[in-house]
């Protein structure tokens, strides 16, 4: 094993040099070379993969437009979950805050190692503020105007309902591998509770689907589009050439390599630690944007609503600014995924309801809070005009531009952040996709390194393609985890109605005590 | 001044945190037990310091071939950056931490000298290293007991078994008591 460590270091190091060699002494042929690989892999993903993102968005004609099935799979969803655990996101709002400031822990019962709640909101913050905000708000008002924003907050709003389902489910049916470490997710509430509920079969395949998607999942969003922005971000701010997104590829590869093949918590820690400022310096510089531009709010906000209502100059009318602003919001905060009840398993509680609760609160800064500051900070700019068909800045770039527009500094501190949120965001999804890697092949040095080295290897393609395909199949893999989740999550809808009950009847008795 | 009687929880982990691979195994060298970093620890810790100076070079290079000033100080602040840390996180590894019977001490580098007379017991400790947005897993402790009630650390890290191997020989080695204190971890 350490042999094979010493082998993959001594290629990624060799590839660094090549980088830095051919980068100076031949770009053109570099350039070229570089161009053709881009290109190739993005006609593999297309001709190879082209039928799975094709499936995954199959669209109906509805109203003049093409809607995808999946976009109203998951906004229906939210919108059932919402209703059947009666308006829970807003109910219990209060209980969510309080859980967040400690009201119901005890000061001198705190378990070792146990997170403070501050820490779990910093925590949660820094999970929900990522390239979704800056990226994928580039790209809804890009395609879907400004109206698109509307719906991303709709979104949000009733994805809180969907969030707070997965994550107690999640909470609730972790199990412990035999190797010690905390599993949960998806695979094992969709494989525990349906056999509970007397579907273990429909279960079991539920949980074998949602896996393989998830690993898809992590090397698409959650790899390959995250190294393709921050190239993108790159680009943008200071002119790299795209097609040396390989260097780029290969420093975040080798980063990504040391913390999920190396074990080293230290790049972990700091990253987790350091996260938490970037989201504060990126929300510091969207209020200063907005404080800067005071007097255009009113008009960015009727753009806003008159776009939701409208569709104007969007490809598709209203129905097309929908479309952009749920899948969009959707990619953002990860809400009827199911990647967040992965993360939030390994939580410390015995009651899931208060982790559920408190991931209420993530769609609602992730969607309604930060991804509605870059919509206004974008709609300000105004570098966004009708027609509205993506070709013009999109993504990170128009979300940059805007920045920048304001305050021409800016760039070079987003270019931080995105960098820094796309690297966070691979540790997280490597996370996700070794969880469900391991659910499918059992925990194994061999098996999780196979997925660790392809994972490692995404990065650097994802870096280098300059082409759509890969975005598509990014996109189309994380939607397609919410297939298996949602259909497992409405037979399991009684148990977490019946949690609720129990929690608010135990809170209200005072049997759940208050310490605030 | 009155000094105050703590009880010192010896279930309680010293570290939050550790490494998810084995890190140090201990040496046994005449009267001398050696704490020695394992080469794949080296190796990650490395992988920060190469990408560091890489990105200074790549900052050299685009100043040079480019005078591109703005991305010539990204580059340098990152590649500045990634290398301390690197250099941060190889520090610990190349510390000498030994067990001297010639000297009678115990040194680390970081806590002040302990005599080894002083070492009234060593104890293995589990923990569970968690965090919502990586990988969860088990990690071991072996530390040990002063005299005066310090408590000190002396590995920390993933493999169990060789964990329990160097705790055993290193008791015998001070002979002294080797305490057992793993316990079920329920989240």
């Amino acid at each position: 094993m350490k042999t094979l460590n010493r082998y993959l270091i001594g290629i990624f190091l060799t590839i660094l040099s090549f980088g830095a060699f051919a980068a100076e002494e031949e770009p053109s042929s570099f350039s070229a070379l570089l161009t053709g690989v881009s290109s190739g892999v993005d006609t593999f993903f297309n001709d190879y993969l082209g039928w799975f993102v094709n499936l995954i968005f199959y669209s109906l004609p509805v109203a003049g437009t093409k809607f995808p099935l999946i976009v109203g799979w998951l906004f229906i969803a939210a919108i059932i979950f919402t209703f059947y655990f009666g308006f829970v996101q807003f109910r219990r709002s209060g209980l969510a805050l309080g859980i967040v400031s400690g009201k119901y822990s005890d000061p001198n019962a705190k378990e070792d190692g146990e997170v403070s709640h501050f820490q779990a909101l910093t925590t949660a913050l820094s999970g929900t503020v990522g390239l979704g905000n800056i990226a994928g708000v580039g790209v809804a008002v890009a395609i879907g105007g400004p109206g698109a924003t509307f719906w991303m907050i709709m979104c949000g709003l009733l994805g809180m309902a969907s969030k707070f389902f997965e994550c107690t489910l999640g909470v609730k049916y972790r199990t412990i591998l035999p190797s010690g470490a905390v599993s949960g997710g998806p695979m094992y509430y969709l494989r525990d509770a349906m056999a509970e509920r007397g579907f273990g079969g429909l279960g079991k395949v539920l949980a074998i689907g949602f896996a393989l998607m998830c690993i898809l999942g992590s090397f698409g969003g959650g790899n390959m589009f995250q190294a393709n922005q921050a190239h993108a971000m790159l680009t943008y701010a200071f002119d790299v050439p795209p097609e040396y997104g390989i260097i780029t590829g290969v420093v975040l590869a080798a980063l990504v390599f040391s913390v999920i093949v190396g074990g080293m918590p230290s790049i972990a820690s700091v990253t987790e630690k350091v996260v938490p400022y970037m989201a504060a310096l990126y929300l510091g510089m969207g209020i200063i944007v907005i404080l800067m531009n005071l007097d255009q709010i009113g008009a960015a906000f009727s753009a806003i609503f008159e776009g939701a209502f409208t569709g104007a100059g969007v490809v598709g009318g209203v129905l097309g600014a929908l479309i952009q602003g749920l899948k969009r919001a959707t990619f953002s905060n990860e809400a009827g995924i199911g990647s967040a009840a992965i993360a939030h398993s390994a939580v410390k509680t015995k009651e899931p309801i208060t982790e559920g609760l408190v991931a209420t609160l993530e769609p609602f800064i992730d969607t309604v809070v930060i991804c509605t500051m870059t919509a206004l900070v974008i709609t300000i700019a105004g570098l966004n005009v009708a027609p509205f068909d993506g070709a013009g800045l999109t993504g990170v770039q128009l979300t940059a531009a805007s920045f920048s527009d304001s305050v021409g500094i800016f760039k070079y501190f987003l270019a931080l952040a995105v960098i820094m949120f796309a690297f966070s965001t691979m540790i997280s999804w490597s996370y996700y996709g070794l969880k469900a890697w391991t659910y499918l092949f059992g925990e194994g040095k061999s098996m999780e390194m196979i997925f660790k080295l392809i994972f490692c290897m995404f990065v650097i393609v994802g870096a280098t393609i300059q082409f759509g395909a890969v975005i598509d199949f990014s996109d189309a893999a994380i939607f397609a985890m919410s297939i298996f989740n949602i259909i497992g999550l409405y037979f399991l809808m009684p148990i977490v109605k019946e949690e609720l009950a129990s929690f608010v009847a135990r809170v209200k008795s005072g049997e759940i005590k208050k310490y605030k | 001044m009155k000094i105050k009687d703590t009880p010192i929880d010896l279930n309680k982990a010293i570290l939050q945190k550790g490494p998810k691979f084995r890190s140090h195994t201990v040496i046994f060298q005449n009267n001398v037990a050696d704490l020695k970093p394992t080469m794949s620890s080296l190796a990650f810790c490395l992988v920060y310091i190469v990408v560091g100076l890489f990105l200074l070079a790549l900052a050299a290079i685009v100043y040079h071939n480019k005078k591109q000033l703005d991305f010539t100080l990204f580059l340098g602040g990152v590649g500045i950056a990634i290398l301390t840390f690197g250099i941060t996180l190889v520090m610990p590894f190349v510390k000498q931490v030994t067990f001297d019977k010639n000297t009678g001490s115990y040194k680390n580098n970081i806590d002040r000298k302990v005599k080894l007379e002083n070492i009234i017991s060593l104890q293995i400790l589990n923990k569970m290293v968690t965090s919502k947005h990586g990988l969860s897993y088990p990690c071991y402790e072996l530390n040990m007991l002063t005299k005066n009630g310090r408590r000190i650390n002396v590995l920390n890290h993933n493999d169990i078994d060789q964990l329990l191997s160097d705790a055993e020989k290193l008791a015998e080695f001070l002979s002294v008591e080797l305490i057992d204190l793993r316990h079920e971890i329920i989240l």
